[in-house]
């Protein structure tokens, strides 16, 4: 087999079926309701036209994938250091892509190229245009391979018999495995806001489409509001809460099990690999150099349960890469405990972070949350309630929220810190979930100071680090130690002049 | 990685680093609040027209005319010198290692670049720029939309002389790295 990847080469066979078939699925996808339409709407005769037009859409998606599979092509330009993709059936586009500009590559594999036995392989650009490759089909030695030449320039360009070495010898010990009895527990206690939109989103359109029904029926309507009044009684209520919950709880163990199953991180010569899913097994590579901040979280169970939740946020770039792209970025490890978070962070960043200067926020911190998120919303409220009789008895909720909005803030004040040491920043922040997230002062790109004038004589001031992967926040610090902070941080960028990336 | 052997690690004493809060900071070329005046002429202008012939063709509205016209003046007023403020408090400089930029009408942010971070750098021209050659510089790095620094209403010359400064320093930096790599 061609190893080095030095000749444009194709990409294997079997990739005409596998880009056939998403071929299909795209046209079906677009003609769905084309023949919804002529099902319904069919006469005898028709059926024949029908079953031509499926035949042709057929027969068209696999020309279509049959060309694009001679004219797809990818070399590794060895002198240039860049991976170079030929494609486009009608007009040539080549992307070309500097080694050095790889954040990760990813190996997948869904069904379809499960069953046919090859694997996806993706490469994430750190480009301002976020243009990206992908090879549809490509046997698993080849693909990692090819990803080993990706990402580990250096060794290509050093010793050539090296990378054969290192293959052999990565024959796949794990440092780090999730158990299916870890990944339960993390279901059990984390993510939960996620799930909950999900849940939400579900229901709301169940509502929604169920009124569409009730229309369309032409069902009363106050017949079905007046029993659904009837039924809500105290019991009834805690009840469909608990369903609730329960519910919740499903879903998050759900989601978390399709998403991390088999989690296993091992080390392949200076980078990261993970792999995980449940239906379709997700490979990430990522050397540990272009991770931007690293984070982990722990709430109140998972400190009794000795587990943790460690984040790998790398660059994104620009507006360009929305959404889904961002989250792409954000490599997830549910559910390491501590000995093993350090471990991590310790191939990450090279030693473990000591938390050496702390600083902490000034007392003022409180002022605007407790200003605007209570005494704002509850005397808005007070004053309607002495204006609207019918909503007196509703009164202690709002002592309530009081009551537990100044917990949280409090609580999220004492937990706001900064920490600096002389190769790391850790800044700790949350009221539920605890968050520490550390970055490298190489890492900076820019850093923004603020203070307000009213602020000026009692010294308390903000101060924002931009990184390629998010900013970090410390609010109402001392504005003379955050200054000096700055400088040492300047100091620490400019005289070092260490790559980012 | 490129001078493992002359390599030194003195502790640092922080208070001999330099300080970029004590920096001298320029300020705009004062033609550029000429510049904001046109753009606020004009947009009050606008503004004037459209509420004028509202208050005049809609008879529904005349009666509210008490109250719209002082409104009016008050925000033109109350514009002119937040701007005039805003105007007021800007200031950058250019260090050896890193740009510094100040801003902002109440609260004062200075936002600092260390050059080893730009990305990329723009000079823009604009309309009434141009009459009084003026431009505006942004420098972007990574950090994104709120990393990056945008000083408007800098005579031309001297933008183009930062830009270039710049730009040859920033091929310096990049000069040794390209040599490692090739």
């Amino acid at each position: 087999m061609d190893n080095n990847f030095s000749k444009p080469q194709r990409e294997s066979a079997l990739g005409i079926v596998i880009m056939g078939a998403h071929m299909m699925l795209k046209i079906g996808k677009a003609t769905f309701f084309l023949f919804v339409i002529a099902f319904v709407k069919m006469s005898g005769t028709s059926f024949a036209y029908l079953m031509l037009g499926i035949a042709a859409i057929i027969v068209f998606s696999f020309i279509f994938a049959y060309l694009w599979y001679l004219k797809f092509t990818f070399f590794l330009d060895q002198e240039k250091q860049e991976f170079v993709v030929n494609k486009g059936i009608f007009n040539r586009d080549q992307v070309i892509i500097q080694l050095d500009k790889i954040q990760q590559v990813n190996i997948n594999q869904n069904i379809l190229q499960k069953i046919i036995g090859v694997y996806g392989l993706k490469i994430d650009t750190a480009g301002a245009h976020g243009e990206e490759v992908s090879i549809k089909a490509i046997d698993e030695t080849s693909a990692y391979i090819l990803k080993e030449h990706l990402l580990n320039r250096e060794t290509i360009t050093a010793t050539e018999g090296k990378i054969e070495l290192d293959n052999e010898k990565t024959a796949e010990a794990p440092f780090l495995k999730i158990s299916s009895w870890t990944l339960f527990k993390v279901g059990l206690t984390s993510n939960y806001g996620q799930s909950l939109a999900l849940i939400v989103a579900f229901f709301y359109t169940v509502i929604y489409e169920g009124r569409q029904l009730l229309d369309a029926f032409k069902i009363n309507k106050d017949q079905i509001q007046s029993t659904v009044t009837g039924m809500l009684t105290i019991v009834t209520i805690f009840i469909l809460v608990a369903c609730l919950l329960i519910v919740l709880l499903i879903v998050n163990l759900v989601r978390t099990f399709y998403k991390y199953f088999e989690l296993e991180i091992s080390e392949h010569s200076n980078t990261l690999l993970l792999s995980s899913g449940l239906i379709a097994k997700k490979n990430t590579l990522v050397s540990p150099t272009k991770v931007q901040i690293t984070k982990y979280s722990q709430n109140y169970f998972q400190k009794k349960l000795n587990m943790l939740n460690l984040s790998l946020k790398q660059a994104h770039f620009g507006q360009s890469k929305k959404g889904h792209e961002m989250q792409g970025n954000t490599l997830e490890i549910p559910g390491c405990n501590a000995a093993e978070r350090d471990e991590l962070l310790k191939m990450i960043l090279g030693k473990v972070p000591l938390k050496e200067k702390t600083f902490i926020p000034d007392w003022r911190f409180l002022n605007l949350p407790i200003f605007f998120k209570l005494i704002v919303p509850v005397s808005i409220f007070l004053i309607i309630t002495f204006n609207v009789p019918e909503l007196k008895p509703y009164i202690g909720f709002s002592i309530a929220y009081l009551i537990i909005g100044i917990l949280m803030i409090y609580i999220s004040y004492r937990r706001h810190r900064i920490s600096v040491s002389q190769d790391f920043i850790v800044k700790t922040s949350g009221i539920w979930d605890i968050a520490n997230e550390i970055v490298m002062p190489n890492k900076i790109q820019s850093i923004t100071t603020f203070q307000y004038p009213w602020h000026k004589s009692v010294d308390v001031g903000h101060l924002t680090l931009h990184t390629a992967a998010g900013q970090i926040h410390f609010k109402y610090g001392n504005y003379t130690e955050i200054k000096q902070l700055v400088n040492y941080w300047l100091y620490q960028v400019e005289n070092r002049n260490e790559s980012w990336m | 990685m490129s001078s493992d052997i002359s390599f030194t690690n003195e502790t640092v004493n922080l208070e001999h680093l330099p300080k970029y809060e004590e920096v001298l900071l320029k300020q705009p070329h004062s033609s550029y609040w000429k510049i904001i005046c046109i753009n606020l002429v004009i947009f009050f202008v606008l503004l004037g027209i459209g509420t004028g012939s509202l208050l005049l063709f809609v008879n529904e509205i005349k009666p509210n005319a008490v109250w719209i016209v002082p409104l009016y003046f008050i925000l033109t007023a109350v514009f002119f010198l937040l701007f005039r403020l805003s105007f007021k408090k800007r200031g950058y400089a250019i260090r050896t290692h890193d740009v510094i930029y100040k801003s902002g009408v109440i609260a004062e942010s200075t936002t600092i670049v260390p050059l080893n971070r730009i990305q990329h750098i723009e000079l823009n021209e604009g309309l009434f720029s141009r009459m009084y050659k003026l431009g505006s510089l942004q420098l972007f790095t990574a950090g994104g939309q709120t990393g990056h620094i945008h000083i408007s209403g800098i005579a031309i010359d001297e933008a183009k002389n930062i830009r270039d400064l710049l730009l040859k320093k920033l091929e310096l930096l990049e000069n040794p790295t390209t040599e490692t790599e090739a």
